[in-house]
């Protein structure tokens, strides 16, 4: 039994991550038409009448009205074109490898690009504990000692994603992505640890479950609202999204790290990208907005409560990861000194100065 | 729990002379970032999470990224075999035999076989809770003075780098 519960775990947080990343990819695609005054995806599926039918049985063509009806208006939303008609198109296409590169290390790439976001995921609990014929259940595959740090851990292997997609594209674009990445990477995760720790030190443990019910009276956004802010801008440096997509740059460096992938591999970045974002939104509102706690409301116990909770904070998430996205299609693009002097010297000694404090703060208690 | 262990210590092994046996650095870098997540998996198998968890941030996530990003840069090519490299081979086998047969006594036939393998399972079933907490009850107790003073030697070396990689001042042109 306790076998089946682990499955079924996998089976629910596994969902949970591809139902946010495709609800990413669409507020991605068709939220920036939105945003740009466009009409966006609006293609695959917009056309089904029942008439078109190759057949002439009217009781069918009467049944299928109303499923030709609901598929006509995901089609107009673009949700056809973005979450079906893309992968497929992604999977049919050539699967190009340059020429002299090991094959081994660029298929190697997209893997490590998303893997280890995957497996972050692991963690995290997703609801509040409940009890279902008899047996505990914590809604959370792996519940460890040091929960936030092999979420770092993990941000630091993804690294190296990157880095070997930069190697491998064997050709000049892809290696500027790959060590602007790189860069990149390691000069925000100094701010981005420093800032966990704080945050740590305030609840006194590093297990994502206990700080969420540490949550429970008053988030940590009313804690520390400095490490909030320095933590949104670092998770949008690590997710290389505008305005910190240097990496990528389209305007400079065809497509940066990944210029050399297509197809399904191609599609494998852009899923660990939305991934990445969906985990940065899930470790926020964990670290800040009390993960499945609203203040002075007290969730029933059992499943339901369980149930609630979870979308409570799924709900959390996906507001903070359209935020995410507006302000991707908002801003414009760093330059790269910028970029550096932001990460050493603002977030660094920030980040610093604001440990040093929380510290000295809590000291006496 | 046992075979783990041993395809462990296998792949650690390999990785290992993976490094210095592979002709392209990328190769040889990217076998020492195998080395070192091996190296984290081992001590997560010992229930240090924590130990683990920093092993990976470290090691992998930073030193051997700019291991990489640095042969990147660079852009090195191929090795080429060398007479050099043969000088080097003795020189490096020479010092593992030493330190080989200086440690080969320290171990006896029961720690070096089932011993070790006993006393990993019997380190894996220690009590998970609170090891990051002790951990850093004894460094800041116990170790306090040596941790400190590995600090102090970082922090020199920071100091120092900074101060080499600055170009010295130079004069004023007059006029």
């Amino acid at each position: 039994v306790e076998f089946i519960i682990l499955l079924a775990k996998l089976f629910v947080v596994f969902n949970v991550i591809m139902g946010l990343a495709s609800l990413c990819t669409w507020v991605e695609r068709k939220g920036s038409a939105l945003i740009q005054d466009r009409i966006g995806a609006n293609r695959a599926g917009a056309f089904f009448y029942v008439e078109d039918l190759p057949f002439k049985s009217k009781l069918l063509k009467f049944l299928l009205r109303p499923v030709f009806a609901v598929l006509r208006v995901l089609g107009i939303l673009g949700i056809i074109n973005t979450l079906l008609c893309d992968a497929v198109k992604a999977l049919l296409k050539e699967d190009f490898v340059p020429e002299g590169m090991p094959v081994l290390l660029h298929a190697l790439a997209p893997i490590l690009a998303v893997a280890p976001v995957f497996i972050a995921f692991a963690v995290i609990p997703l609801a509040p504990d409940f009890v279902l014929g008899g047996y505990h259940i914590r809604a959370q595959i792996a519940d460890i000692d040091a929960g936030i740090l092999f979420v770092l851990a993990m941000g630091s292997i993804a690294v190296y994603g990157v880095v070997i997609a930069g190697y491998t594209g064997n050709n000049k674009f892809s290696l500027l992505g790959g060590l602007r990445a790189a860069a990149q990477m390691i000069s925000y995760e100094l701010a981005m640890g420093l800032t966990m720790v704080t945050m740590v030190l305030i609840y006194g443990t590093l297990s994502f479950y206990d700080i969420i019910e540490a949550q429970k009276q008053v988030w940590g956004v009313f804690l520390n609202p400095v490490a909030f802010v320095v933590l949104c801008i670092v998770g949008m440096a690590e997710t290389k999204r505008c305005p910190f997509d240097l990496p990528e740059a389209e305007s400079e460096l065809v497509a940066g790290y990944f210029t050399e992938y297509s197809g399904m591999k191609f599609l494998l970045f852009w899923l660990g990208e939305f991934a990445e974002i969906a985990l940065f939104s899930l470790v926020l509102v964990a670290l800040f907005f009390g993960g499945w706690h609203i203040p002075f409301v007290d969730l029933p116990d059992g499943w339901l409560g369980a149930l609630i909770g979870h979308a409570i904070f799924m709900g959390k998430v996906v507001f903070l990861s359209v935020v995410q996205i507006v302000i991707r299609w908002t801003l414009p693009r760093f330059r790269y000194d910028h970029l550096m002097n932001i990460g050493w010297k603002g977030l660094l000694p920030l980040s610093l100065l604001n440990l040093l404090v929380t510290a000295a703060v809590l000291l006496p208690a | 729990m046992t075979v783990i262990f041993a395809l462990l210590s296998l792949l650690l092994l390999a990785t290992a002379v993976g490094v210095v046996a592979f002709r392209n650095p990328v190769h040889g870098g990217l076998c020492l970032v195998m080395n070192m997540l091996i190296v984290a998996a081992l001590f997560a198998m010992l229930n240090a999470h924590f130990l683990a968890a920093v092993q990976v941030i470290v090691y992998a996530g930073a030193v051997v990224v700019l291991f990489l990003f640095v042969v990147m840069l660079l852009n090195a090519k191929l090795e080429r075999p060398q007479f050099r490299d043969k000088v080097y081979a003795i020189v490096g086998l020479g010092t593992v035999a030493v330190l080989f047969f200086s440690i080969f006594p320290l171990m006896d036939g029961a720690a070096f076989g089932k011993g070790a393998v006993q006393s990993v399972s019997l380190l894996s079933q220690a009590p998970i809770e609170g090891t990051t907490a002790n951990l850093g009850r004894i460094l800041f107790t116990k170790y306090l003075y040596p941790f400190e003073a590995a600090s102090f030697v970082l922090m020199a070396a920071l100091v120092g780098a900074v101060l080499l990689s600055h170009a010295k001042p130079q004069k004023k042109i007059e006029g």
